[in-house]
C-alpha cells in the first residue's frame, strides 16, 4: 500500500507536514462517487503553493460541483523526491494520496516561468508521459492556467490544453466537457477538439507554426475547423456573482502567507508599462463592500486566522476602501484579528486604527519607485514622484521607523547611467529625510536598502518588443550602482543572480522551440530553478547549445512592429495597437493617465459592459 | 476546561508548536468564550500537559483551556469537534477549578505502545525483556541542559511488556525525570547489541497519581 510507504518516508524528510494533508477545511469527497477527478498541481513547494490565492479559489470552484472532486499536489522537496524514487512511490495528492495519473485531469498553475522544469518533474514523478504526443488514451488530460498561460508556447509540447483568463467558471466548463467526453467514449483527439470550444482554452495540437529563415514566425494557424483563429481570454464581468471560498485550507505548518487573503478587486487601472499583471488582469473589477464584509466574516469563522489581508494589484485604489476598512474594524472588534493592506494610502485616523489591529509592528517600510529618475518613471508610466516618496519617507521616520526598503528595476528600456545615479540620489535624499528628524525623536539604526532586480520584458506589455540588457551590460550596471550607493552612508544595495533573469526572459517571450530546450535542461538535472541553490545556469546554457537554440534570439533581440509574436493568437483583451501606442509614448517619455480618470482605449472597450471605466 | 484530544496517525509528524497553533485556531473557530492573555500579542490561554514528540501518535493527549465564561463540557466538546480537523478530535472534557495545579505538575507517567516495524527484531527484543529489566541498573545517556548526562533509567520504567510486535510500557513523565520511549528502545537494543529497528510510538494515556496509585490524568 503506498500510504504505508509514504508514512515510512515521512520519518526521514525535512518538514514532513508538507506532505501529510488532512488540514482543516480540506475536501473529503468520495473518490468513487466523483464523476471527474482533478489534481490541482502547484509546481513549487507546499509553503509557496498553499500561500497562493488562485489555488484556493479554483479548489473551491471544482469541489463546489457535486460531480467533481479536486485534490492538491505540490512539488516535493529534493529529499522527498529522492525517497519517492527509491521506493517507487509516484507523485500523490495530499487529500487521498492517489497517484496523480489516476486523476482524469492534471492541472498546473503557471505563476512564473522558472517553475516550468518543476512541471516536467511533477509529470515524470506521476508517471505521465512528458510530451503530449506520447500520452495514451488512459493518461490524464494535462492542462495549465495562470498568468504565464498567456504565452503558452514554451510549454506547448507538454500541455494538452491551456486555460487563459479568469478561471472560476472556465475550469468548471472544461471539466464538464471532459466528463461528458469520457462518458461518450470519445478518443483523446476528439476530446481535445471539443475542448477548443471552451472559452479561453487553447489546444496546441490543433495549431501549426512555420518559421522564416531568420527564425521569426512566418505563420501560425489552426489545423482544424474546431480551433478558433484567436483565443479570447475568459473574462468575468461581475466578481460578486462567482464563487469565492468561504472556507480555505488552514495548514498545520507555517506557510509564506499564513493568513486570509481577501481579493477585493481584480485588475489595475494604473497602466505601468513593465507590468504584465496590470495588462493581463484588465479590466478592474471590484467586489462589492457588502460581499467582502460577508466573505471576511465567514472566512474568519471558518479558519480562525488572526489576520486578514486585503489583496489586489493595488488595493489602495479600491473605491470604497475607507468604508470597507471601517466596516471590517467594526465587525472584527474583540476578535483579535489584524487587518492589513499592502499599500497604505489612507487618512491618518484610519491608518492608526489599522495599525492598532496589527500585533507586531512591521519592521520596515517598503516603496517601489522602480526607477531612479522622473524621466524613466515617465517612460514606464509609474505614477510616483520624488515628492510622494519623500513625503512618505519623512512621515515614516517621524513616526518611529528607521528601516526603509526601496525597490528598483535595472535595464528598463531607454535607461542610461544617469538613471542609475538617480537611484543613488534618491537613496541619499531618503537618508537626508531621516537626519532631518531631530535626534531624540527618530528611531535608531537607519537602514535604507535598495534592491534592484533585472528587468524582464513580458508579453502583452508595451515593452514586449524590447531587448533585455545583456548579461555583461547588467553586470556593468550592477557594479556602477554598487559603487554609487557605497557613497551613500546608511544605504546598502541588494542585487540578484542575473543569469536567472536571462533565462526568465527567454521563456517569457519564447516560442514552441523552447520546449526542446526545457526538456533537455530538465533531463540534464535542472529543477527548482526558482531556488537559488538549485539554479544551474551553466547547465541551462549547455541545454540551449545542444538544441541549437540561441537564447539571445529570445532575450536580446528587438522585435519589429509587424513581427508575428508567439502569443499573438491570444486575445488578452488589450490590443496590439494599444500596446504599440504605449510603446511609442514610452519612447518619448510621455505618460498615460490612470483609467479612473478616463478610458485610454486599451481594447477592453470592445466588449460591452465589461470595463466600468470606459464609456 | 480540561479536554482529552487525539493526535492521529496522519498527524504524527506535526510538531508540538504546530499542534499548539492548530489548537489556538480551532478555539477561535469554535466561537467558545475563551480567555486571551493580556499584552501586546494576545493569545488564547491554553496549556498542554506534555509536548508530544514529532513522529508520535497521541490517543489521549490533554490540554487545559481557560474560559472567560462557564460552558458545559458537552457544549465544549461539540463546538470544538466541529472546529477541529477529523484527525484531531476531542473525546471528553471536564470543568476544572480555576486554581487547580498545572497539568504539567500533575503529570506523573504515560503509557506508550511502541510498534516495532521489524518482526525478527521485535521477537528478540520481547524475548529478552525479563533479563533486560532484571539488570540492577540501566545506565543510559540523556540530554540535559548541560549536555549529555548518564542516568539510571530503571526506576523510570514502571512496567514494560511485549504484545505481538509491540512493547507496552509505562514510563515516567514527571518534570525533570521523564523517560522517552526511544530511550527504552535504544537501551534495550544496546543490551542486545543489535541495531535499533524502526518503531512507531503511540502515547496511549497520560497518568497522574492518586493516593499512590497511577490513574488516568483526566480523572484527577
Ligand atoms: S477599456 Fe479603457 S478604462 Fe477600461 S481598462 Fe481599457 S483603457 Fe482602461
Amino acid at each position: 500500500m503506498i500510504s504505508e510507504k509514504i508514512e515510512a518516508m515521512l520519518e526521514k524528510v525535512q518538514k514532513a507536514p508538507r506532505y501529510t494533508g488532512g488540514e482543516m477545511n480540506t475536501a473529503v469527497k468520495s473518490w468513487d462517487e466523483a464523476e471527474l477527478r482533478f489534481a490541482f498541481c502547484f509546481p513549487d513547494t507546499y509553503e509557496v503553493g498553499m500561500s497562493h490565492l488562485g489555488m484556493k479559489i479554483l479548489y473551491a470552484a471544482i469541489n463546489a460541483q457535486p460531480w467533481s472532486l479536486c485534490e492538491r499536489v505540490c512539488m516535493p522537496w529534493v529529499d522527498m523526491m529522492a525517497l519517492m524514487q527509491e521506493e517507487n512511490v509516484p507523485l500523490f495528492s495530499l487529500e487521498s494520496r492517489h497517484p496523480i495519473n489516476e486523476f482524469d485531469v492534471v492541472g498546473f498553475t503557471l505563476q512564473y516561468e522558472m517553475s516550468y522544469t518543476n512541471v516536467l518533474a511533477m509529470l515524470k514523478m506521476g508517471n505521465i508521459p512528458l510530451r503530449r504526443e506520447d500520452r495514451r488514451e488512459e493518461d490524464p488530460i494535462v492542462v495549465a492556467g495562470g498568468p504565464c498561460a498567456f504565452n503558452p508556447e514554451p510549454l506547448a509540447d507538454f500541455i494538452d490544453a491551456f486555460m487563459v483568463g479568469d478561471g472560476e467558471e472556465q475550469i468548471v466548463e472544461l471539466n464538464a466537457v471532459i466528463r461528458d467526453a469520457r462518458k461518450d467514449g470519445l478518443s483523446r483527439q476528439e476530446l481535445l477538439k471539443k475542448l477548443a470550444s471552451v472559452r479561453g482554452v487553447y489546444v496546441p495540437a490543433l495549431y501549426d507554426v512555420t518559421y522564416h529563415e531568420d527564425g521569426t514566425i512566418a505563420s501560425f494557424a489552426p489545423n482544424c475547423p474546431e480551433a478558433p483563429e484567436k483565443v479570447l481570454k475568459a473574462i468575468l464581468t461581475d466578481l460578486d456573482s462567482v464563487i469565492y471560498p468561504k472556507e480555505i485550507p488552514v495548514p498545520y505548518t507555517e506557510i509564506i502567507h499564513d493568513r486570509i487573503m481577501l481579493e477585493i478587486m481584480r485588475g489595475c487601472t494604473r497602466g505601468c508599462r513593465f507590468c504584465a499583471a496590470g495588462m493581463l488582469y484588465r479590466p478592474v473589477r471590484e467586489r462589492s463592500l457588502e460581499h467582502l464584509v460577508e466573505l471576511a466574516c465567514s472566512l474568519e469563522k471558518s479558519t480562525g486566522y488572526e489576520e486578514i489581508s486585503l489583496s489586489s494589484l493595488s488595493s489602495g485604489d479600491y473605491t470604497c476602501l475607507a468604508e470597507l476598512i471601517r466596516e471590517l474594524l467594526k465587525r472584527m472588534q474583540g476578535k483579535h484579528v489584524a487587518i492589513s493592506l499592502p499599500s497604505l494610502r489612507l487618512d491618518s485616523v484610519l491608518k492608526e486604527s489599522l495599525e492598532a489591529t496589527q500585533q507586531e509592528r512591521k519592521t520596515s517600510l517598503t516603496f517601489a519607485p522602480e526607477a531612479g529618475t522622473q524621466r524613466l518613471r515617465d517612460v514606464i508610466n509609474k505614477g510616483i514622484t520624488e515628492a510622494d516618496l519623500m513625503e512618505k519617507a519623512s512621515d515614516a521616520f517621524a513616526g518611529g521607523w528607521s528601516s526603509v526598503k526601496l525597490y528598483f528595476m535595472m535595464g528598463l528600456p531607454t535607461e542610461t547611467y544617469e538613471d542609475l545615479d538617480g537611484i543613488a540620489d534618491l537613496a541619499r535624499k531618503v537618508v537626508g529625510a531621516y537626519f532631518a528628524v531631530p535626534k531624540g525623536q527618530r528611531a535608531k539604526g537607519l537602514r535604507v536598502t535598495c534592491s534592484a532586480s533585472v528587468f524582464v520584458p513580458k508579453p502583452f506589455t508595451p515593452f514586449q518588443w524590447e531587448p533585455q540588457d545583456t548579461l555583461e551590460e547588467v553586470q556593468r550596471k550592477q557594479l556602477h550602482l554598487r559603487d554609487a550607493l557605497r557613497q551613500v552612508k546608511g544605504a546598502n544595495f541588494n542585487y540578484h543572480e542575473s543569469g536567472l533573469s536571462f533565462m526568465e526572459a527567454c521563456f517569457a517571450r519564447g516560442d514552441r522551440r523552447m520546449g526542446q530546450v526545457l526538456l533537455r535542461a530538465f533531463e540534464k538535472g535542472c529543477m527548482l530553478d526558482g531556488w537559488n541553490e538549485h539554479f544551474k545556469y551553466d547547465t541551462w546554457l549547455e541545454a540551449f547549445d545542444e538544441c541549437g537554440v540561441d537564447p539571445a534570439f529570445y532575450a536580446y533581440r528587438r522585435r519589429e512592429k509587424d513581427e508575428i509574436l508567439p502569443w499573438d493568437f491570444i486575445d488578452s483583451g488589450v490590443t496590439k495597437e494599444f500596446l504599440w501606442r504605449e510603446k511609442q509614448k514610452a519612447d518619448n517619455a510621455q505618460t498615460t493617465k490612470d483609467c479612473r480618470q478616463g478610458c485610454n482605449g486599451c481594447g477592453l472597450q470592445r466588449f460591452k459592459g465589461v470595463c466600468k471605466f470606459c464609456g | 476546561m480540561m479536554a482529552v484530544f487525539e493526535k492521529s496517525e496522519r498527524l504524527r509528524h506535526i510538531g508540538h508548536l504546530d499542534i499548539q497553533r492548530t489548537m489556538q485556531r480551532a478555539l477561535r473557530r469554535s466561537g467558545l468564550p475563551v480567555k486571551y492573555s493580556q499584552g501586546f500579542n494576545p493569545h488564547i490561554l491554553v496549556t498542554f500537559a506534555s509536548a508530544l514528540s514529532t513522529g508520535a501518535i497521541g490517543r489521549r493527549e490533554i490540554m487545559d483551556v481557560t474560559m472567560a465564561e462557564d460552558v458545559t463540557p458537552e457544549a465544549f466538546v461539540s463546538a470544538m469537534n466541529g472546529a477541529l480537523p477529523p484527525d484531531m478530535q476531542i473525546s471528553c472534557a471536564k470543568t476544572m477549578d480555576d486554581r487547580h495545579p498545572s497539568l504539567t505538575s500533575m503529570l506523573y507517567a504515560a503509557e506508550f505502545e511502541i510498534r516495532i516495524m521489524d518482526e525478527d527484531a521485535a521477537q528478540r527484543m520481547i524475548a529478552s525483556l525479563d533479563s533486560f529489566m532484571a539488570q540492577e541498573q540501566i545506565i543510559t545517556l540523556r540530554k540535559s541542559k548541560s549536555g549529555m548526562k548518564e542516568v539510571d533509567m530503571k526506576p523510570l520504567v514502571y512496567s514494560v511488556q511485549g504484545e505481538g510486535a509491540t512493547l507496552r510500557a509505562v514510563l515516567s513523565q514527571a518534570e525533570g525525570s521523564s523517560c522517552k520511549p526511544d530511550m527504552l528502545v535504544n537501551a534495550l537494543c544496546a543490551f542486545l547489541s543489535m541495531d535499533t529497528p524502526r518503531v512507531i510510538v503511540t502515547r496511549s494515556m497520560l497518568m497522574g497519581q492518586d493516593e499512590g496509585r497511577m490513574v488516568p490524568l483526566e480523572t484527577l
